[in-house]
């Protein structure tokens, strides 16, 4: 019997380290050859590199103004999450507090839309962006995907503030607190374990979003870091040095974030997935 | 059980317990506080466009147009029977949707399984499975587009000829590896909604099979699944739909060619709106088609496995 457990674990073990290995080959080829020059790339792209190549690094930031698109990026998204988590939270628990028919009918109104593609909006969206003006901004566009992404925070939070008692609330009003007041400081730090979920949800959505960016920004000055990485891939086809830096770099901000969050991304995608 | 999936969760009405009538001026105020931003950028950027795409479905609207005439059904028409790339996309899109669907879900709850039976590698190997899911769609296509065109075949030289293939070039392999990429960014995603799934499955329900005389493999059909039907059902509804969209992979890595070979109808819509004809009037009613096959497909899906859902 213990033979057993012990034989089975080893297989076990030798399954997961097989697929593991696989899994993490093409990150870490893509990391390796980096630092490699193109010759060396071609002719031994499974050696580690001989002498390290940071130029390649300092090519890509010169190419693609990387910060530049680091800092775009990071408009885009905080604008997002913040306009999501702030608006998708209030009418979330405005919704849950006041239950009733006209709730009911607000609520399905929101959630209506989570079953549509991207794809059938994108064109009249497109359009819609260019007449109010915020095409080819990364503050309209951060604006776009509070749009596109609040219905899922009213999902969410709405379905958490039925968790929390209302006690607390009446109590407030009672020592003459106004609504605003009371939903900004009892509800929203009660909230914030959802709000957290919804938080991360959304920067892996709109950090990693490739289609939207590449319908809004229309200035190379405007791009995010994944709208320039696309264009130097389509520009030097060939330059794999360059460009592996560059898949590099883009991927490290997600890196350093997974590990520092690495607890509530995995909850939050579970907990995501189960209220979902 | 607790857990619902979007389309069926609506807030329970629950009767007044006081009335409080006295300033409705006041309730209607407060409505519009907490409601209006939410509804405001949801309307302009979600409502508006989507009552739009319908509209102009039913139109002949392209780049070019300066009058936008009202041509009913002849879009759909169109796409249903004279329109071969379409017709062929869609049939492309349901052969990967099923493959995909099928393949990263049980991975992802092999996996899963694996990753729960052991002790202190238990974090490391879910960070291993994961970090795919950390890199975005359109990176992992890149990155993927190195593996193929330089990696694999130099891994070919060293005795393993089976590599050697045209990754991308070849119409019959590249829709393969398409399929392989996605699977590999996808199936971390899954995996760890498994776990939180298996790690919620009573022990005393496994240790009652176990004195009953249930094998392992029984335990596992017969009281696991069971218990993990409703992550099941959420994570099958997650793939199908992503796979039905599919995009980013497919642009990233062979633009949907060689040729036409592997063009899905999200890359088919897109090259008829912005880079083929410009006909946004039938771009949208080819977007409706998907949307409504996804709505249908999903509804089943849901409606079928929600049915085998039990309480613990």
């Amino acid at each position: 019997m213990r033979n057993k457990k012990k034989f089975s674990s080893i297989i076990n073990l030798i399954v997961l380290v097989v697929l593991g290995s696989i899994s993490f080959f093409p990150i870490y080829m893509v990391v390796v050859n980096s630092f490699k020059s193109q010759d060396q790339i071609f002719n031994s792209v499974l050696s580690l590199p001989t002498t390290f190549k940071f130029s390649n690094y300092t090519e890509a930031f010169a190419q693609i103004n990387i910060l530049q698109a680091l800092g775009n990026s990071l408009t885009v998204t905080f604008i997002g999450i913040i306009g999501i988590v702030l608006f998708g939270s209030m009418a979330g628990y405005k919704l849950a507090r006041t239950p009733g028919k006209v709730s009911n009918i607000i609520f399905l109104f929101f959630m209506s839309s989570m079953l549509i593609p991207f794809h059938s909006i994108m064109i009249t969206l497109t359009r819609m962006a260019n007449r109010i003006g915020v095409q080819g901004s990364t503050v309209g566009l951060g604006l776009i995907y509070i749009g596109l992404g609040v219905s899922m925070a009213i999902f969410l939070s709405s379905g958490f503030v039925k968790t929390i008692p209302k006690e607390l609330e009446e109590a407030a009003k009672i020592d003459g607190a106004t609504e605003i007041q009371t939903f900004i400081k009892i509800i929203f730090p009660l909230l914030s374990p959802i709000l957290v979920t919804i938080g991360i949800l959304n920067l892996l959505w709109i950090w990693n979003d490739f289609l939207l960016p590449l319908l809004m920004l229309t200035n190379v000055n405007d791009y995010t870091i994944i709208l320039s990485v696309n264009t130097l891939f389509g520009e030097y086809n060939n330059d794999w040095p360059r460009i592996l830096a560059a898949l590099v770099i883009t991927t490290i901000p997600l890196v350093i974030t997974y590990i520092f969050l690495q607890k509530y991304i995995l909850n939050g995608i579970a907990e995501g997935a189960v209220k979902g | 059980m607790r857990s619902k999936a979007a389309i069926d969760t609506i807030p329970v009405t629950k009767k007044k317990t006081f009335v409080f009538n006295k300033d409705k001026g006041k309730k209607i105020t407060s409505f519009l506080t907490f409601l209006g931003p939410a509804f405001i950028f949801y309307g302009i950027f979600m409502l508006i466009p989507l009552i739009g795409a319908v509209y102009y479905s039913f139109t002949n609207w392209n780049a070019g147009s300066q009058v936008v005439r009202f041509v009913g059904m002849s879009n759909y028409v169109e796409a249903f029977t004279n329109d071969p790339y379409f017709k062929d996309s869609m049939f492309l899109t349901i052969k990967y949707t099923a493959i995909v669907v099928v393949l990263q879900n049980v991975l992802a709850l092999a996996i899963a399984l694996f990753i729960e039976y052991r002790n202190r590698t238990k974090s490391l190997f879910r960070t291993v499975f994961f970090m795919p899911n950390m890199v975005s769609l359109i990176i992992s296509a890149f990155m993927w587009s190195f593996i193929f065109s330089i990696v694999l075949p130099q891994l070919a030289e060293y005795g393993l000829g089976f590599l050697d293939q045209g990754w991308l070039g070849n119409p019959d392999v590249s829709f393969y590896s398409i399929i392989m990429v996605a699977i590999w960014r996808g199936t971390g995603y899954m995996m760890i909604i498994y776990i939180a799934a298996l790690q919620g499955v009573p022990v005393h329900l496994k240790e009652a099979a176990i004195i009953d005389g249930a094998s392992s493999f029984q335990n596992f059909v017969h009281v696991t699944i069971p218990m993990i039907m409703h992550a099941i059902t959420i994570t099958v509804f997650l793939t199908l739909n992503e796979a039905f969209k599919v995009f980013d992979v497919v642009y990233g890595l062979t633009g949907g060619g060689p040729g036409r070979s592997t063009q899905v109808v999200a890359l088919n819509i897109f090259e008829e709106a912005f880079s083929g004809n410009f006909r946004y009037g039938y771009a949208n009613a080819k977007s409706m088609i998907l949307f409504v096959i996804i709505l249908i497909i999903t509804i089943i899906q849901v409606y079928v496995m929600k049915g085998k859902e039990v309480e613990a």
